[in-house]
């Protein structure tokens, strides 16, 4: 729920509930004041009546009156106490009940106690009540549509820097080089907001710059001294007399300094690719170089007896020659390596994908795992950042990379869009 | 029966004295001529004054940067083969490197082998007398053709053969590790060239092959490590 909406529910519950607390409070002082002038009235008419009562020793001739009526019945008690209360008034005109007010009282004439009712119609107070009621009503609902709408509209305008720093928030990346845009706002919440998203973005920029600064040049510097390492092997090899043992030792010294030497590489690349320093790009039709590849691994196809399937459209490209490279090495070496003896690689290219499938072990790889760094088959002896790779390549031209396991086959998958 | 030999005169231009030395070991040898320098000012008194067929230039040096000795040799139409030796694997280094002329560009760490392969590539290249032709025994490699035989007789090679026994022939006399041979027909992106059992069956072909041509048994394995080329 958006906080303006939460934020009109509850302003608009509160408003109805004062409203209608106010308009029952409101409809009694009015009707309390009205009532107290109809018993003004009432009393007016009493004080007419004794007036009378007084000068002509008599009861007043009842007249018919509108909204009033006088009514005298001969009382056996005398101590009739004068009292208001509520009575119907039956309106002859009409011919229907209303509500009414009623002043019991007495008086005496000649030695005999009459019982006065004096009953006034308070149909027109309720009329007056009513209108009133109506008007508030009308006054309420304007009141609350434009509080809404005012609601809105200011609301919104005033959460607009808000909205454009959560814009900033959403787009930000880190490896981008451009941090959060700073967003002007003359209201102070904001302006902290700001001035403190764009100061954390600044500095987790930095740290993770001077991170994958760290990355990239602890894996510069170690390319010196494995040089070293492997330069001296080799001059270690050219050593005459040597026994089989220490050959073998030499070999596998040799064969791990190899892997480190991948690994350093493909962590390079990979820093590289996130940095977007291989940005040239040229126009390549995939399926002739998906060919050429094919022809330059022939040899290992064919020592183990791996059959190639292979339905190619033209399908130009325009990508980074060395980084398309590394994705099909690392595609097509995967789909071999990982193969079974004498298996089978298909690969099926349009302009829309391109799928390497292969058979291979018969289980399906952990298509989580299978992107993350570092992942591999505990029999692999590759570095780890293969798929990694070609990942984050396809990451850098919006290409999508999945991995699926169907019949058998282990499904590699580039969708370009 | 003569080998032909070519005699290269090769210049080290590098700060690594590990690295510097294992190269000067490497390359000396059957009248080749390999010197060194360590830093920058070192490395100008040297190629001012004498020629060399190929230097080996590493770009970062203690108080300069090799690229400006590349300037100096190239404003001085100096006519040394120039090989760069980086542990930066930069693509602008390895662009910028080139465009100033330079005839290679190869990345630490690397095999001597391959090295020398490089070097011996660019001086055939850089050779006035166009040394379209490689000669070992009664072997003969045409560069142009790419064609290979042995007593006038030719050997059908594959292309990967023949880079092959380019490489062989480039390191003769060497022990060159199957690291090395399946870097360098495969390329070193590639994780699957851990798997030597192929590289045994393309050396055994190519052996095969040559042998059957009439030439002799010049490839040998030593120790499980590498392979040799060259006579007993």
């Amino acid at each position: 729920m958006k906080l303006i909406d939460r934020y009109n529910r509850i302003s608009l519950l509160v408003t109805i509930a004062i409203i209608i607390v106010t308009g029952f409070v409101y409809y009694l002082t009015i009707s309390y004041i009205l009532t107290n002038r109809v018993d003004r009235d009432l009393l007016v008419e009493e004080n007419e009546i004794f007036a009378y009562v007084k000068l002509n020793k008599a009861l007043p001739q009842v007249f018919k009156s509108d909204g009033l009526k006088i009514r005298f019945v001969p009382s056996a008690t005398d101590d009739i106490a004068r009292s208001f209360g509520n009575a119907m008034f039956y309106n002859e005109e009409e011919n229907e009940q209303e509500a009414g007010r009623m002043l019991t009282s007495s008086v005496k004439v000649g030695g005999k106690t009459y019982r006065i009712e004096i009953i006034e119609s308070k149909v027109e107070t309720e009329y007056l009540i009513r209108f009133i009621f109506f008007i508030t009503l009308g006054i309420i609902l304007v009141l609350l549509t434009l509080l809404l709408i005012i609601n809105r509209i200011l609301v919104r305008r005033l959460w607009k820097p808000f909205y454009r720093i959560l814009e900033g928030i959403k787009l930000f990346n880190l490896a981008d080089k451009n941090g959060i845009n700073p967003v002007t706002s003359d209201i102070d919440e904001f302006r902290d907001l700001n001035v403190e998203v764009t100061a954390m973005s600044g500095r987790v920029m930095n740290d993770y710059q001077s991170l994958k600064g760290f990355v990239e040049n602890a894996a510069h510097e170690l390319m010196t001294p494995l040089a070293v390492i492997n330069s001296k092997l080799d001059t270690l090899m050219q050593v005459g007399e040597m026994t089989d043992k220490q050959g073998e030792i030499i070999s596998e010294v040799y064969h791990t300094v190899g892997r480190l030497k991948k690994l350093n590489r493909s962590m390079l690349l990979l820093s590289r690719i996130e940095n977007k320093l291989m940005a040239e790009r040229e126009t390549i039709d995939l399926a002739e170089f998906i060919d050429d590849k094919l022809n330059e691994f022939q040899e290992l196809l064919a020592e183990r007896g791996i059959g190639i399937s292979k339905d190619l459209k033209p399908c130009p490209v325009t990508i980074n020659r060395d980084l398309l490279t590394v994705m099909l090495n690392n595609l097509l070496g995967n789909a071999i390596l990982h193969n079974t003896a004498n298996g089978q690689i298909e690969i099926r290219l349009n302009q829309n994908e391109l799928v390497i499938s292969n058979t291979g072990a018969n289980t399906a790889l952990n298509e989580q795992k299978v992107l993350q760094r570092f992942y591999k088959s505990p029999e692999s002896e590759g570095s780890g950042l293969g798929l990694t790779l070609v990942k984050e390549i396809c990451d850098s031209y919006g290409y999508l990379f999945g991995y699926s396991f169907e019949a058998g086959l282990h499904l590699f998958e580039i969708k370009f869009q | 029966m003569m080998s032909f030999e070519t005699i290269v005169k090769v210049l080290v231009i590098e700060d690594e004295p590990g690295l510097r030395d294992s190269i000067r070991d490497y390359f000396t040898e059957g009248g080749n001529i390999c010197e060194t320098a360590h830093d920058y000012e070192s490395a100008l008194q040297k190629i001012n004054l004498y020629r060399y067929d190929c230097i080996l230039l590493d770009i970062t040096l203690p108080n300069g940067n090799g690229l400006d000795i590349l300037e100096t040799l190239k404003a001085n139409h100096h006519p040394d083969g120039v090989l760069i030796i980086s542990a930066k694997n930069s693509l602008d280094d390895r662009l910028h490197g080139l465009d100033l002329g330079a005839d290679d560009y190869l990345t630490k760490p690397f095999h001597l082998s391959e090295l020398k392969a490089r070097v011996m590539a660019i001086v055939r290249r850089k050779s006035f007398n166009g040394n379209r032709e490689i000669i070992f025994n009664e072997i003969t490699v045409d560069l142009l053709a790419k064609q290979v035989s042995v007593n006038e007789t030719p050997v059908k090679l594959t292309k990967k053969e023949y880079a092959l026994l380019l490489y062989f022939i480039a390191n003769k006399g060497k022990v060159i590790s199957k690291n090395a041979i399946a870097e360098h027909l495969w390329g070193d992106e590639i994780d699957i060239s851990d798997n030597f059992d192929f590289i045994y069956s393309h050396i055994k072909n190519l052996r095969k092959k040559l042998i059957d041509a009439g030439a002799g048994d010049y490839i040998q394995s030593t120790y499980g490590m590498g392979y040799k080329f060259g006579e007993h």
